[in-house]
């Protein structure tokens, strides 16, 4: 508690500020409800959604490419099937990428490769890359020992056992880890375009630079629908998939 | 098949030879204490103790997975190591059964007894999965073999205990093994469902010309199965059986007077 009030001194937040600015708030949501602006801000609404579908491409692409390049990798850093030298080095290499938040590397991509949406799916290249493969590593880490000794002792090649035990007893968390990560990149690309690495937050941040937060609005409530709704999916997909093979090692153990 | 077992490396019909093998988990103690053992070609040798006796150990070494820290082992001629690859060559047709039976609990029956045959793939068809026509016949040959037909579709996880080990015998059996290793492949079954499945393998192995080494917890089902049986104590194998049909015809007690070896006999009964 003590630390929590020494910290907030220290970053200059204190609850007044807080109260004094819900005023601010207020004015906001009233420029935002103004009837005729609002009326005019509709209009917006087709632009908001070719630029959500922007973002949901730029987030697609990103993930199935950081996926392709993360899985292999989850192999060489996971450390039942690999010995200290592959997998010390592979670790600290990952360690390195998810240290970067991915507006930091979108910054970089964006000097890189200049302004706009290719700058923001390398982005969220990298950062799957760093996440997807330490979440599937770790779970590669909790496979059952048992079948992969077994087959082992069968004296296959390691990409045998990776093939035909590894991922399919870690088939289903790959999924669950992908639909996470997807889930997650529409938020991350939706706030990419803050520096300009395309995007539906490109738009955002500029109506709020103009004060134009009517049409601001419009397009956040759009990106809020949207990953509702990619919220709601995935929820479907994990039922139908997930919880059924979840339910099949319940009828194993009795 | 019931010869006097000689210890000699010399004899030609041994399969797997053991010599004064020592072997530890941590420094402090010994899993195995100067074990002796020799198998001829053929035979079906059972492997008796109680929990913690060493006889999960013993089938770990002869496939490499375990490595004596003193003491030599021969499994045709060939010392047993994992890591090595000319061994690995022969771990192709050691036929391993663990404890945990070891299925892909996601991947098909069918999949799993076809995990069998992986050292006969060449890459590409791994990467594809692209088992030969032949192997699959010899799959579903085996498949009825052990008696699953019709649930070559099921997935690992929904099938019964029983069916689990018709399973993991059927993918040795795929591998065309010479040796097949069982570590307690019946223990936790029903008397009948025990004894079909120990029929089971006796007849593979007769029309096979295996040599079959399990691990049993039962001395009594050890007696009806095996051609000879080993009895382990604390690491130390105390007594080997040679047994034709209803009689024992050989018999051949360790450094362990016969009085102790009759109480541990009565403790496993009673189990």
């Amino acid at each position: 508690m003590g630390l929590v009030i020494v910290a907030s001194y220290n970053v200059d937040a204190n609850p007044v500020d807080f109260a004094e600015g819900m005023p601010n708030l207020g004015i906001i949501i009233s420029e935002i409800f103004v009837l005729e602006s609002l009326i005019d801000d509709l209009k917006y609404i087709p632009t908001a959604l070719w630029a959500m579908l922007e973002t949901l491409q730029m987030a697609f692409i990103g993930t199935v490419i950081g996926v392709t390049i993360g899985l292999p990798l989850s192999m060489l850093a996971a450390r039942n099937l690999n010995s200290k030298f592959v997998y010390a080095p592979t670790r600290a290499l990952l360690a390195i990428i998810r240290t970067f938040p991915s507006i930091l590397w979108a910054l970089l991509f964006v000097i890189m490769v200049g302004l706009g949406p290719y700058a923001g799916v390398l982005a969220i290249v990298m950062y799957t890359i760093g996440f997807v493969t330490k979440l599937q590593y770790e779970s590669i880490e909790t496979i059952d020992s048992d079948p992969m000794d077994a087959v082992s002792s069968i004296g296959v090649s390691k990409f045998q056992l990776i093939r035909y035990v590894v991922l399919p007893e870690s088939a289903s968390h790959l999924l669950g880890q992908i639909l996470y990560m997807f889930d997650y990149n529409v938020r991350q690309t939706s706030i990419l375009g803050i520096v300009g690495a395309g995007g539906i937050g490109f738009f955002i941040i500029n109506y709020i630079k103009f004060f134009e937060y009517g049409k601001a609005a419009i397009f956040m409530l759009i990106v809020l629908i949207t990953v509702l709704a990619i919220d709601w999916i995935s929820v479907k997909v994990r039922d139908k998939y997930i919880i059924k093979s979840q339910h099949g090692m319940e009828v194993k153990t009795k | 098949m019931t010869e006097t077992p000689s210890f000699s490396l010399i004899s030609t019909n041994k399969i797997i030879q053991m010599n004064d093998v020592w072997t530890s988990y941590d420094s402090k103690s010994f899993a195995l204490s100067g074990v002796n053992l020799s198998i001829d070609r053929g035979t079906n040798y059972a492997i008796v103790g109680q929990s913690g006796s060493g006889k999960s150990t013993l089938l770990k070494l002869m496939n490499g997975m375990m490595i004596p820290s003193k003491g030599t082992i021969k499994m045709d001629y060939q010392t047993p190591n994992m890591n090595n690859k000319t061994f690995k060559k022969m771990m192709h047709t050691i036929g391993y059964i663990p404890q945990s039976l070891g299925l892909v609990k996601n991947i098909s029956v069918l999949d799993n007894i076809l995990i069998g045959a992986l050292p006969r793939l060449s890459t590409m068809q791994s990467i594809l999965k692209q088992f030969p026509e032949h192997e699959i016949q010899e799959a579903k040959r085996i498949l009825k073999l052990v008696g699953l037909s019709g649930k070559e579709s099921r997935k690992a996880y929904m099938i019964s205990g029983g069916e689990k080990r018709r399973v993991a015998i059927a993918r040795a059996l795929m591998q065309k093994p010479t040796i097949l290793l069982a570590d307690e492949i019946v223990s936790e079954l029903d008397h009948v469902t025990a004894r079909e499945i120990m029929d089971l393998i006796l007849d593979a192995q007769k029309k096979m010309n295996l040599t079959a080494i399990m691990v049993h917890h039962d001395m009594a089902l050890a007696l009806e199965y095996a051609n000879r049986v080993a009895v382990m104590k604390e690491g130390k194998k105390i007594l080997e059986i040679g047994v034709e049909g209803d009689s024992i015809v050989d018999f051949q007690a360790g450094d362990m007077g016969i009085e102790e070896i009759m109480e541990m006999y009565n403790t496993d009964a009673k189990e």
